[in-house]
């Protein structure tokens, strides 16, 4: 069925690049979102209150 | 295979992060400039005294300065509060608001697209340019529409409750919310769905950390404008986030 797009891929290489995205993304969103830093929070601040992210 | 699911996923992140820094500009950035003005004002507790002079700069002067009492008392420290966007923090690299707002679309784009991705890739379950709609459904509701029933988008100048409960909260209701997306999506068994609906419920049966005093200077209907501004323009986000990352799945990892 719908794994059909990706069985030519080992399912370790799937996941790995899985856990790899996630890691990096979470990282990503992590610095954007909700980063203690004045710096980041002030370059950010719009973005954080568009996003819902919990601010000041 | 890593390398090109993570550019994928970097490249969708990307262009709906431009798209959003579009989509911000039309509602969401005008109404946040609009709280700024009311933000560390007394909450309009005297009548006699009209809202409307917020624009004069003598009122605030006084707004400035009622914002350092203000900041004394306040449990959450400096380096969270406004006052912090002229004194100890100022935009990265000195570059512009707009610039700063695009850059962070940029960051939060790229992350959301690999977050995406990477349980796409874990769930085995593959972001086509025929489900990429849902996907960024579910992603909406699973960061945005669930958690903002606890903790709606506030408008800068809002009460809150301590910073850290909230992000705390928060995060927990968005793994909550996206394991029980994920039992009730993508898992046909009965329990699991009913497993999915129990955890989505929880975060907001336990309850979301609240403020002690509600009262805001910044006008209420600001504030529901804002919250409908701010869940649509996300929407709109995660719907192009979850297509844009299909169709670039279909054409170039297919192969």
């Amino acid at each position: 069925m719908a794994t059909s797009a990706v069985s030519s891929v080992s399912l370790s290489d799937r996941i790995t690049a899985g856990i790899v995205a996630l890691i990096i993304g979470g990282f990503l969103v992590f610095g954007a979102g909700l980063a203690n830093s004045a710096t980041i929070h002030d370059t950010a601040h719009d973005v954080r209150h568009s996003f819902g992210f919990p601010c000041h | 295979m890593i390398v090109k699911t993570l550019l994928a996923a970097l490249v969708a992140g990307l262009i709906a992060g431009v798209f959003m820094t579009g989509a911000q500009e039309l509602r969401v950035i005008p109404l946040i400039l609009h709280a700024e003005e009311f933000e560390g004002q007394e909450p309009a507790a005297d009548p006699a005294t009209p809202q409307a002079d917020h624009q004069h700069s003598s009122s605030f002067e006084g707004g400035k300065i009622l914002d350092g009492v203000l900041a004394a008392l306040s449990p959450i420290t400096p380096a969270y509060a406004h006052e912090g966007e002229h004194e100890e923090g100022g935009i990265m690299f000195g570059m512009s608001r707009f610039s700063g707002t695009l850059l962070a679309n940029l960051v939060a784009g790229a992350g959301f697209a690999l977050l995406l991705a990477g349980i796409s890739l874990v769930a085995n379950h593959p972001v086509t340019f025929a489900n990429g709609v849902y996907w960024g459904a579910c992603g909406w509701l699973a960061v945005h529409l669930l958690p903002a029933i606890g903790l709606p988008p506030e408008l800068p100048g809002f009460p809150a409750a301590e910073l850290q409960d909230r992000q705390l909260w928060w995060i927990a209701t968005i793994l909550f919310s996206g394991a029980g997306l994920y039992l009730l999506a993508l898992r046909p068994e009965l329990l699991a769905k009913i497993a999915g609906l129990v955890l989505i419920a929880l975060p907001h049966i336990y309850g979301a950390p609240q403020p002690l005093d509600i009262s805001s200077s910044v006008p209420a209907v600001l504030g529901a404008e804002f919250a409908v501004a701010a869940l649509a323009t996300t929407l709109a986000f995660w719907l192009v986030l979850g297509t844009v990352l299909g169709f670039i799945n279909d054409r170039f990892l297919k192969a």
